[in-house]
């Protein structure tokens, strides 16, 4: 009980924090549409010109301004946190008073990417109405899109375990921020935030379908867009996936804590 | 002995730091890339200590003598190099949440309330943490945030507070749990002198009514003087003193210190030159340490020869004896 106490105040105060700066949480909400009409409606609009039966790899132009829509919307819950806090907790010297709090880390760190994902799927809520009013998207019935909004969290929970392992490299890396960036781009790429997974040659989509990237995005987009047969195997793949990610990220976490030298304190 | 009598036992404690040498400038920069030369820096060497329950204990040095990193890893921040430490009956660094409950960390350097959110925040999220019923933790703050006039600042962020406001709220924040064992690591560092002197009479009072342990670092010996009855000394890593604040006055033998003021700018003889003296910037007061015996010659000497304005005797203060030491560290070696 006490625990839960813990968990939930610190997720309140997540939101105390992200509600602290109004304009900054205003700006939040509306940008990722804006940025959506500006740049990827505008771009694939000009690309396929006015031929209305052009076909790119088997999508049509209102094909794939849908898939980049849904894409914009699963981002934000399944790959939308960042491990900038962890890092730079470490790299401050503030994971300090973290190691001496009775409530670890890891759990700070979690609980306050909980309160982030409620945020994000309030954000993800304004956006995928945005999207459905303008007749971007076509919203699936209730219960396709429930099971999709679940896989998409659990695929978050995966992304956040990779992320806080990426973070905790801040003990062996004084500066982990381009490392980040580099993955963070590599795996845009392969999770097909950029294209659709069909530009790739087929023996590369073979391989993409075992690794976990095209089930952060591209996977869980297909969901919403009408494939719900998807869905058990994108678990499981997951699923898999998650299992060794945890156990490195613990041994990595035991290793890094003992090197940590509270410099700069 | 029981260990429930010591808070503190630490035997044969090291602690080595690695760090790779880096040349300046840019050329440096480029060499340090490719060739990365290591040095391994003793921070805490051979460090022996027992505390017993409910003392007040100075931890005193200079800069970089050690005495933060003996801090962190009582605290279990960091993991010592060899030895044994038990902190409470507990290795500070396995972190259980026994351990963690029991004692608390101020660290004047720096902030661990959160910089965005009012204190009241910070205090109600630690009160989670810490498990504290709403009854006394409302009681708790009340009472202390009056005793310290914060407040009427409990709304206001963090960061919009002075820097003594602010470790006021720190030391609110690490005594909510009634910690068994307190670490101030310069808790008083940039204050004014009432912040400072308020804070030393709170942490007076309340160790008064608590009895918890107390472990203070501070470069300032009136924190010292008005805290603590033991001081442990630390020298490049080494303890080099652990004992009696008196006895610690008395460690260059009994000398006096006198002090004179004159007129104008004055430049002593070969005689008076012989006690050290200590003159301020424009020479024109000076402050001798002078041996039990000597003080009549000495006195005499001036008098007759300087004409003073002004004289004045006193027992050795800490400070004199401090700075003494870390001029010349070598006079503890024997």
């Amino acid at each position: 009980m006490n625990e839960a106490i813990k968990w939930v105040k610190t997720i309140k105060y997540q939101w105390t924090i992200s509600l602290a700066y109004r304009l900054n949480f205003f700006l939040e909400v509306i940008a990722p549409v804006l940025v959506f009409f500006f740049v990827q409606y505008n771009l694939w609009s000009a690309i396929y010109g006015s031929d209305p039966n052009l076909m790119i790899k088997g999508y049509s132009k209102t094909q794939m301004i849908s898939y980049f829509g849904w894409t914009l919307i699963v981002g934000m819950i399944s790959r939308g946190h960042m491990s900038g806090n962890i890092a730079e907790d470490i790299r401050l010297g503030r994971i300090s008073a973290h190691l001496v709090y009775p409530f670890d880390f890891w759990k700070y760190h979690f609980a306050n990417f909980l309160g982030f994902q409620g945020i994000q799927l309030f954000i993800a809520t304004i956006t995928f109405s945005v999207l459905a009013i303008f007749d971007i998207i076509s919203p699936p019935s209730f219960i396709h899109l429930f099971s999709a909004v679940i896989y998409c969290l659990y695929v978050s929970i995966f992304w956040f375990v990779i992320q806080f392992l990426i973070g905790i490299l801040a003990f062996w890396l004084s500066e982990t921020w381009i490392l980040r960036v580099i993955f963070n781009l590599i795996t845009a790429f392969l999770a097909g935030t950029y294209f659709p997974l069909e530009i790739y040659p087929s023996w590369f989509q073979e391989i993409m379908k075992v690794l976990p990237f095209s089930y952060i995005q591209y996977y869980p987009v297909k969901i919403f867009m009408g494939d719900l047969s998807l869905l058990p195997k994108s678990f499981l793949i997951i699923s898999i996936w998650i299992i060794p990610v945890i156990l490195i990220t613990k041994l990595a976490w035991s290793r890094g804590v003992r090197r940590y030298t509270a410099a700069g304190m | 002995m029981n260990t429930d009598t010591y808070a503190i036992k630490a035997n044969k404690l090291y602690k080595n730091f690695r760090s790779y040498k880096k040349e300046s400038g840019l050329i440096g920069s480029i060499n340090s890339f490719f060739n990365r030369t290591y040095v391994e820096k003793s921070a805490v060497e051979n460090f022996n200590l027992e505390i017993e329950r409910g003392k007040i204990i100075g931890l005193l040095g200079p800069n970089g003598a050690g005495k933060t990193t003996l801090m962190k890893m009582f605290t279990g921040i960091i993991v010592p190099s060899s030895g044994d430490l038990s902190i409470l009956g507990h290795h500070p660094w396995s972190r259980e949440k026994e351990f963690r409950q029991k004692i608390a960390l101020v660290m004047g350097q720096k902030s661990q309330l959160w910089w965005d959110i009012p204190a009241m925040d910070s205090l109600e999220l630690l009160q989670r943490y810490y498990e504290i019923d709403g009854q006394s933790f409302q009681k708790k703050v009340k009472k202390m945030s009056e005793l310290l006039q914060v407040d009427h600042l409990l709304k206001v962020q963090i960061r919009k507070l002075s820097l003594g406001e602010r470790m006021k709220m720190e030391l609110m924040a690490s005594l909510l749990h009634g910690p068994e064992i307190l670490f101030l690591d310069e808790p008083t560092i940039g204050l004014d002198l009432i912040a400072q002197e308020n804070i030393r009479k709170f942490i007076k009072e309340y160790h008064e009514l608590n009895n918890c342990t107390i472990i203070l670092t501070s470069h300032y010996m009136a924190d010292v003087q008005a805290l603590c009855e033991d001081l442990v000394l630390i020298f490049n890593g080494q303890k080099k003193y652990d004992g009696n604040i008196h006895d610690f006055e008395k460690i260059l033998g009994v000398e006096k210190n006198i002090s004179f003021t004159f007129k104008k700018p004055q430049t002593f003889n070969d005689y008076l030159n012989q006690f050290d003296p200590k003159w301020n910037e424009n020479r024109t007061s000076v402050s001798l340490r002078v041996p039990i015996e000597d003080v009549q010659q000495v006195g005499v000497t001036v008098l007759q020869n300087y004409s003073p304005i002004e004289f004045n005797t006193e027992k050795m203060p800490i400070e004199r004896v401090m700075k003494t030491l870390m001029e010349q560290p070598e006079l503890l070696d024997n």
